[in-house]
């Protein structure tokens, strides 16, 4: 097959001595313009927002498994109101529970710095890193439960703690009937065991506990449930968009629409491997002729990630067709629009809690090409719902391989948003809440 | 006039109730790192687990057309690199059978005589760990009755996926027949043996149970016309 030439960058336009005095393209924005603060929140949708999506049937079912549980109450406890994976799942979830009268408190934890610095260090160390834990760090820890625990009430009938942070609040537990459940969002396959065996008794004195992956479940003496992260179809991430805006946003960022595209959205971070991604293109690109959209954020505010941001652009150097954006944590509107403008989406990552960018990606039809690791599996079913690789030559070949085979590609993109569909969208989430609360209430199943 | 249209002019003897399932899942103790392992799990692990990875992953993924039977099959392709035990795997039809003791026994003996006859793949680990989950089922009614065919073709158009994979693929161990709760009802209640057994001859492993739902409402019209 012959190779299709790819359009030539800039600088060697002028080292083939091409004639300098051709006026330069406009310069590239590479962060956003028209949205540089925040927007104001967006209402809530309401569960028949949702039923255009997925359907009467699912939506009759979540009234028939609330119908049961008119009433009954249900507290979430978790360390931030804003910001962050869980808070941002809350925020969509109990205005949900509340409209199927499944009465939702949220209770966030206080603490000082030293106690914040305490439970980040503890969430590294249950993600794998080396910690030694000194007897201090236990101290602040178990003291600021100690103080949440006297200011909070648990008088419902399901109490829920999210990760490790308010996890000894379980030292509430009286004699009353409340169930507790403990509810972890983060990757726990291979825990610092000093760290680990310092929750375990806690985690323990629970009724059941939630896990994102098998992977996460440990040998625990009580019920562990798997519940999916899930994407909200309605949230400006996910919803559908006009056309007109997706073109808007690709004129902004001086992506070229009538060639394929191929887009990593993820923060700058070695995990991530987005030089790999760039080096994948650039082997794809000797065959095709495509573009690259790096789209991120994570290097404005970490040391780490503007030296990874860093390497990025020297890995990319200058290539016209490596487009490199910087957005900040609001733009989830932009972000909508270049996956959606996206041919191909790459989540080549070497380490990944659930990989929610892949979930995305799915939902919007994207043909997926993504890493091994972690939760993707789960989400891609190789060669059926996406393409899963394990090397930058593997991702290359994905990339070539799908640009070449559209119609394969659409298939894949199919099959990934049916799976969204069935498993990792918020009302399946909701629908694993009522259950649970039934579970855990002693009736209703088989 | 044909039998079958004689038979549709009077309304079938009982209504059909259309109901569905939600499932919670749970993940098990039990898991495999090897092929030796798996199949000590498989004799050890409770049936709710066998369920899970047979009949309840065929309804998980239910929108694919071909390629995926179950989870045990689809472990030893992916992460055992074993092909010709997964495709004996994946043979493995459960509407063959109305137990999930009999389908417990039929994927031991196919591990069984696998490991006979390839003893060193026994104990070489997998790039992935395979971890039992069973699920916590809750079964419901839903707003669809049928107490003609026109009723019941409706109902099968218009209730949700989870319904139809309840009644037409989970149902036989309920009903312990190598049968489904429509065919069953079509033969019994609506005199329509012929139907029923069309419906019995659906492909469920070449279709997508969208394609499961539309060939069924084809068939129950050809009967209604």
């Amino acid at each position: 097959m012959e190779p299709v030439k790819s359009q030539p960058a800039a600088s060697s336009n002028l080292e083939a001595g091409f004639d300098p005095v051709v006026p330069s393209p406009p310069e590239r924005r590479t962060t956003p313009r028209t949205w540089e603060t925040p927007p104001a929140p967006v209402p809530s949708p309401h569960l028949d927002d949702y039923q255009s999506i997925v359907g009467t049937a699912a939506i009759d079912e979540l009234r028939y498994l609330a119908r049961d549980l008119k009433g009954k109450t249900l507290k979430m406890v978790n360390s931030t109101a804003l910001g962050g994976g869980v808070a941002e799942m809350l925020n969509r979830l109990v205005p949900l529970l509340g409209e199927l009268e499944v009465v939702t408190h949220w209770d966030v934890i206080t603490g000082g710095n030293d106690f914040f610095e305490v439970t980040k260090a503890f969430r590294n160390a249950l993600h794998g890193s080396a910690y030694e834990l000194t007897r201090h760090a236990q101290e602040i820890f178990l003291t600021y439960n100690e103080q949440n625990r006297h200011r909070m009430q648990f008088n419902e009938d399901v109490v829920v703690i999210h990760d490790p942070q308010p996890a000894a609040l379980i030292r509430a537990r009286q004699d009353a009937p409340t169930r507790w459940v403990w509810r972890c969002h983060i990757d726990l396959s291979n825990p610092n065991p000093q760290v680990w065996e310092f929750l375990r008794p806690f985690i323990e004195q629970y009724d059941a506990a939630i896990v994102s992956s098998q992977s996460f479940a440990h040998q625990l003496p009580i019920p562990q449930y798997l519940f999916y992260p899930c994407i909200d179809p309605l949230s400006e991430k996910n919803k559908p968009l006009d056309d007109s805006f997706v073109q808007k946003v690709c004129d902004e960022f001086g992506i070229d629409r009538s060639r394929p595209i191929v887009t990593q959205v993820s923060r700058f971070d070695r995990l991530k491997d987005p030089v790999g991604v760039v080096q994948a293109f650039k082997l794809a690109r000797k065959y095709l002729d495509c573009q690259l959209v790096m789209a991120g954020g994570g290097a404005s505010d970490d040391p780490e990630g503007a030296l990874v941001l860093r390497e990025v652009k020297e890995a990319a150097a200058e290539d016209q067709d490596i487009i490199i954006l910087e957005l900040p944590p609001w733009c989830a509107l932009q972000i909508n629009a270049l996956q959606r403008a996206s041919t191909l989406v790459v989540q080549k990552s070497i380490k990944e809690g659930f990989g929610l960018t892949v979930t995305e990606a799915l939902w919007k039809g994207k043909a997926t090409i993504a890493g091994a690791v972690g939760g993707i599996p789960n989400q891609v079913i190789d060669k059926r719902t996406g393409m899963l690789v394990h090397s930058v030559e593997g991702c290359a070949y994905q990339i070539r391989y799908l640009l070449t085979h559209p119609e394969f590609a659409v298939q894949l993109g199919r099959n990934g948003r049916e799976h969204v569909k069935e498993n990792f969208l918020m009302t399946t989430n909701v629908r694993r809440w009522l259950l649970l609360m039934r579970i855990m209430l002693g009736w209703g199943t088989v | 006039m044909s039998t079958a249209a004689t038979t549709i002019q009077r309304a079938p003897a009982k209504p059909f109730y259309f109901n569905t399932s939600a499932h919670l899942l749970r993940i098990t103790e039990y898991k495999a790192n090897t092929l030796a392992d798996l199949l000590d799990a498989l004799r050890e692990c409770p049936e709710e687990s066998i369920f899970q990875h047979t009949f309840r992953t065929l309804e998980e993924h239910h929108f694919l057309r071909a390629g995926f039977s179950n989870d045990f099959a689809h472990w030893a392709l992916a992460a055992c690199n074993e092909p010709s035990l997964a495709e004996a795997l994946a043979g493995v039809d459960v509407r063959e059978f109305t137990s999930v003791a009999e389908l417990r026994t039929r994927f031991i003996q196919i591990l069984e005589r696998y490991l006979h006859e390839h003893p060193s793949t026994g104990t070489r680990f997998a790039d992935e760990t395979f971890y039992f989950c069973a699920s916590d089922i809750v079964v419901m009614p839903t707003s669809f009755q049928a107490h003609t065919l026109h009723e019941f073709a409706e109902g099968i158009r218009r209730v949700g996926l989870h319904s139809i994979h309840h009644h037409f693929i989970e149902a036989r161990l309920r009903i312990k027949l190598m049968s489904n709760d429509f065919s069953q009802w079509l033969h019994e209640d609506a005199g329509l043996t012929e139907t029923a057994r069309s419906l019995n001859r659906i492909d469920i492993y070449t279709a997508t149970l969208e394609d499961v739902r539309e060939q069924i409402v084809q068939i129950v019209e050809r009967a209604l016309t």
